[in-house]
């Protein structure tokens, strides 16, 4: 008898063992995985960045253990450039420049304004220079190679997301700061001289910019969470007109090779979906392309091109530690990982 | 079947003890039967559960704020955001602060606005005892408010009671850390029929505080910026002794200003907000008595106007410059009455409130509150049985627009207290079911605010033991209660419109088990040495039970730590004195997923003080008390990211004639 319950307990052991994340490698290269920046909590200065190997290992501490340090309060974006990956923390006011193969922190460069945080959101870039938004009201242009900042380009109120199609920068102008009469426009800057050229009115408090395979942009404008409901506006990129306009429940765009993955979360319901848009008929191709509806609050949605997956990732509420599920292009959940706080982008590694 | 014949033989057995318990109290029941009626309430009365802390005690602990001192209460939970005038509040037993009342010289403090009190803003140089009670508090005549409310605070002051000297001179100069300076003079006249009084005190700190923080494997070591501090506090009493009773009036004004510090945030030191608090407070009470009847009227008006600065806001203006005036005013009566071995008390209280805010936008609420209160309590030689029933309605509107609101909530309790049943032991068993409106912040606060908020409900019960043993040389007395709490509506934030707009929900219920043990000891020699120690443990599991299917389902709600132990040691010899305070709060949590990453560390903290009274004559006293705070220079937070002071040091010197 005591022998078949210790049979038993070694059994049990060795299950719980095999459930057990792997060891993670974070030394030497990255490779064959995901870095999810989890944004953490305003005041509570624990942005993390969490590693998900496509072996099933998982780091919720990668950014701490290469660096020794934490990354700050509020981090909102994560993107590689060349060798280089930089992470935008708002409240800290900082870009965390990283090497993109091992790691490690490169530099920290302040964002700071006479004193007063500038508070950045969004990062992209454009021949060798990083483009960032920052709340009080410019972009910020950084070298790359010197990794100072380098020129201030004045834009709209709070510009939120930004995003590049051609020799042109297109930024929201979100004016969240200024609720209830909050911004509705876009800044077109044109990156060879650096200045805004014109200002599109898009509609109210607009955020994510993405920019399709026809060098159109389409910008989320996300209303007011009341009488204005959210929609997605379609800008031709060289007459710099909206061209169209989509009224649906809209809170991000991720680009899925030719497509689009247009994510929601209704607040007010607490309701989930996630649907396929095709940007060249300009429909909705599936409402439901995957069900999500036993999401507690889709947040996140990446695309991983080196598997052709999808990341998709669940904030449980915002102040609960956060999942992000890997699914096939036909819809099949594949993994789990269970991250830090408030998962919300995706920076890929083949 | 089998569990059902079980719990009956426990309750046989339970039964056949007492009664066995109750037949070896014979002989005392026929000498307490002899005791008279207010003889027996006065017992009952000083053998409360109470906490109290007086004026010595005070001086010998040069506590910063009534925060400071609250902390010390068994099941109290102190939530303090930092620094001179921070914002610092009580939560008694995993229940929120907002069901705690705390009232001045019998007037209640009234804040419609936050629905709480900033204690980090009241004075304690005044302050000649400070009452903490839960359950019962038996005496009958403070406000209906502060009476069926969660838990209430009694704070006595100097300036506005009878004394028997005529003159009564009370001053305290003190000088600390972080350019800390403060002053408080109050003078009360009170010949035979009357005394008028008045006081002021002036306090400033630099509050550019030492702070120590590991972020990561670096321990930085910073500076407190932008927390200057400066308050002015004044006053005038009077009162006047009637044939039958006694009345009082008073007026107290409060101006402060500050900076706020804001959180540490990671990479970013900036700070440069502003508060602006002042506040006028009159009142009167006047109380009356005829042969077995007492009673008592009070009004209170409170003006209490706040302008919020925030100088490099991202919006349009650039700025933020909100000004919130909130005004309440706030009368009751209560009333006693003696019948032999029963006695009935009762009142009702009205307060009218509202808020007036210099943006458009913001709602321009307005409240009536009324609250009426029966209780009777039957005195029995064995036991006390005391009964409440208590009602409240609550009368809301936006003057801007919007519904008019109307809620009524009938709330009861129960208190079983025994005479004692061995030598000066004493047992309690109460259930209090109590609620808390709304505050007008989480009702309107623009975006913030959800008009459709529930009150929050809380039912109590408690079970208690408290044993006195009193010799020539000692004091003993040891109190312990056992108590089981259920919260519903609970009014927390939760993000509803994006990450960055949370908004006030009743989404949560929770439960509290919990356990609290004091010990007070006092030992006296013969050639002039005295020992005293006061020290209490708490153990609160305050745990989430909205969802099962929630992470944070069971796990303890956010800030509340499991074990608190206060241990206060003073060694006297003659009128010299050491004392050493030590408070350990364990281990909590900032989200209340009880998770490594939202642990925050537990703290120990060691204050210790020196103190020598000089005696001019009979009737005056000097005494200076060198004090050190954080002697082992801990790195502390309340609040994940309010990092506390490290080891301070202030000198003070305190004047008393009478």
């Amino acid at each position: 008898m005591r022998l078949i319950s210790l049979v038993f307990v070694l059994i049990l052991v060795v299950s719980c063992i095999k459930d057990k994340p792997k060891p993670v490698p974070l030394s030497g290269v990255l490779s064959n995985g995901v870095v999810v920046l989890c944004e953490g909590l305003f005041q509570q200065n624990n942005t993390s960045l969490s590693w998900v190997g496509n072996d099933g290992s998982i780091s919720n501490t990668l950014f701490a253990t290469k660096s020794g340090r934490q990354l700050g309060d509020t981090g909102n974006d994560i993107k590689r450039y060349g060798a280089k990956v930089y992470v935008v923390v708002n409240v800290s006011s900082t870009v965390e420049v990283i090497d993109a193969n091992t790691f490690n922190p490169i530099k920290q460069i302040s964002m700071q304004s006479g004193g007063v945080p500038k508070q950045p959101r969004s990062i992209d870039f454009y021949n060798g220079k990083a483009y960032v938004t920052c709340y009080d009201g410019y972009v910020d242009v950084i070298d790359t190679v010197s990794l100072a900042v380098i020129e201030r380009i004045p834009v709209g109120l709070n510009p939120e997301g930004l995003t590049v199609s051609g020799s042109k920068l297109y930024v929201s102008n979100s004016g969240g700061l200024n609720t209830p009469v909050m911004d509705s426009t876009l800044s077109v800057i044109d990156l060879n001289s650096n200045t805004e050229i014109q200002k599109i009115t898009v509609g109210l408090n607009p955020g994510r910019c993405i920019t399709d395979d026809e060098g159109d942009v389409y910008v989320v404008a996300r209303g007011d969470y009341a009488g204005v409901s959210s929609k997605m506006i379609r800008i031709n990129t060289v007459s710099d007109n909206v061209v169209n306009s989509f009224d649906l429940g809209v809170s991000g765009i991720t680009k899925m090779n030719d497509k689009f993955l247009i994510s929601n979360y209704d607040f007010s319901s607490g309701q989930s979906s996630l649907a396929l848009f095709d940007p060249v008929l300009d429909v909705v191709v599936n409402s439901s392309y995957i069900d999500v509806s036993g999401f507690t609050t889709l947040y996140g949605v990446g695309f991983n091109p080196y598997t052709n997956t999808l990341f998709i990732s669940d904030a449980m509420g915002f102040t609960n530690s956060g999942y992000v599920y890997e699914y096939s292009s036909l819809g099949t959940q594949i993994s789990s990982a269970h991250v830090g706080l408030n998962p919300s982008k995706f920076l890929f590694y083949e | 079947m089998r569990r059902f014949y079980r719990m009956a033989k426990c309750l046989y057995i339970f039964i056949v003890l007492l009664c066995f318990h109750v037949r070896g109290q014979v002989d005392s029941i026929q000498i307490i039967r002899q005791v008279n009626v207010s003889t027996f309430m006065a017992l009952l009365k000083e053998k409360s559960y109470n906490l109290v802390i007086d004026r010595e005690d005070i001086e010998t602990l040069q506590p910063t704020d009534i925060g400071d001192l609250l902390r010390k209460t068994p099941g109290a939970n102190l939530k303090s955001y930092g620094g001179l005038g921070g914002l610092k509040t009580i939560s008694m037993r995993g229940l929120g602060a907002n069901h705690s009342s705390m009232v001045v010289d019998g007037v209640p403090l009234n804040n419609s606005q936050t629905g709480q009190v900033n204690l980090g803003q009241l004075i304690v140089d005044n302050v000649e005892q400070l009452t903490s009670s839960i359950g019962l508090n038996s005496n009958f005549l403070i406000p209906v408010s502060a009476q069926i409310s969660g838990s209430n605070f009694m704070i006595k002051t100097m300036e506005n009671s009878f004394s028997s000297d005529t003159l009564t001179i009370r001053a305290n100069f003190g000088y600390g850390s972080f350019g800390q300076t403060k002053g408080y003079i109050g003078v009360k006249f009170n010949p035979n029929k009357f005394f008028v009084s008045a006081f002021g005190s002036r306090q400033q700190a630099e509050g550019n505080y030492n702070y120590s923080i590991v972020n990561g494997c670096f321990p930085l070591n910073e500076t407190r910026k932008n927390n200057n501090y400066l308050d002015h506090n004044y006053g005038v009493s009077g009162g006047v002794k009637l044939k039958k009773g006694t009345w009082k009036i008073g007026y107290h004004r409060k101006s402060i200003r500050q900076e706020l510090p804001g959180a540490v945030i990671y990479y970013n030191e900036t700070a440069d907000e502003k508060l602006e608090t002042d506040s006028d407070r009159l009142f009167t009470d006047f109380k009356w008595r005829a042969n077995k009847l007492y009673a008592r009227v009070f009004f209170n008006g409170t003006i209490e106007k706040q302008r919020y600065f925030d100088p490099t806001y991202l919006n349009v203006a650039g700025q933020i410059d909100n000004t919130y005036t909130n005004r309440n005013l706030n009368g009751g009566v209560s009333f006693m009455r003696y019948f032999r071995q029963w006695s009935m008390f009762g009142g009702v209280e009205e307060t009218v409130s509202d808020l007036v805010v210099n943006d458009s936008l913001f709602a321009k609420p307005i409240r009536l509150h009324t609250y009426a209160m029966l209780g009777v309590r039957y005195n029995h030689p064995l036991f006390c049985l005391t009964g409440q029933a208590s009602s409240q309605y609550v009368y809301e509107q936006d003057k801007n627009g919007g519904d008019s609101k109307e809620r009524v909530r009938f709330n009861p309790f129960l208190s079983l207290k025994t005479r004692e049943l061995g030598e000066g032991l004493q047992l309690e068993l109460w259930y209090r079911n109590s609620f808390r409106v709304p505050s007008f912040n989480e009702l309107y606060y623009t975006n913030i605010g959800n008009v459709n908020l529930l009150p929050e409900d809380a039912h109590q019960i408690n079970m208690g033991f408290l044993w006195l043993l009193q010799g020539d040389k000692f004091n003993f007395d040891l109190k312990s209660n056992i108590f089981v709490n259920h919260v519903k509506n609970k009014i927390v934030a939760v993000p509803t419109k994006n990450l960055f707009i949370w908004s006030m929900q009743n989404v949560g219920r929770t439960n509290t088990f919990g356990g609290e043990l004091k010990l007070e000891a006092k030992y006296k020699t013969r050639n002039h040495w005295a020992f005293v120690l006061n020290t209490n443990y708490t153990y609160q599991k305050t745990v989430d039970v909205t969802d099962p299917s929630s992470p944070t389902y069971l796990h303890q709600i956010a800030y509340i730590p499991e074990h608190t132990v206060n241990t206060d040691l003073t060694l006297m010899f003659r009128r010299t004195g050491v004392r050493i305070s030590n408070y350990v709060v364990s281990k909590r949590y900032a989200l209340n997923e009880n998770i490594l990453a939202n642990e925050l560390e537990g703290f120990f903290l060691m204050d210790a003080s020196i103190f020598h009274t000089f005696r001019v004559g009979s009737s005056q006293s000097l005494k200076l008390i060198g004090n050190v705070k954080n002697a082992l220079n801990s790195s502390y937070a309340y609040i994940r990211s309010y990092i506390m002071p490290g080891i301070n040091y202030s000198i003070s010197l305190s004047y008393a004639f009478n």
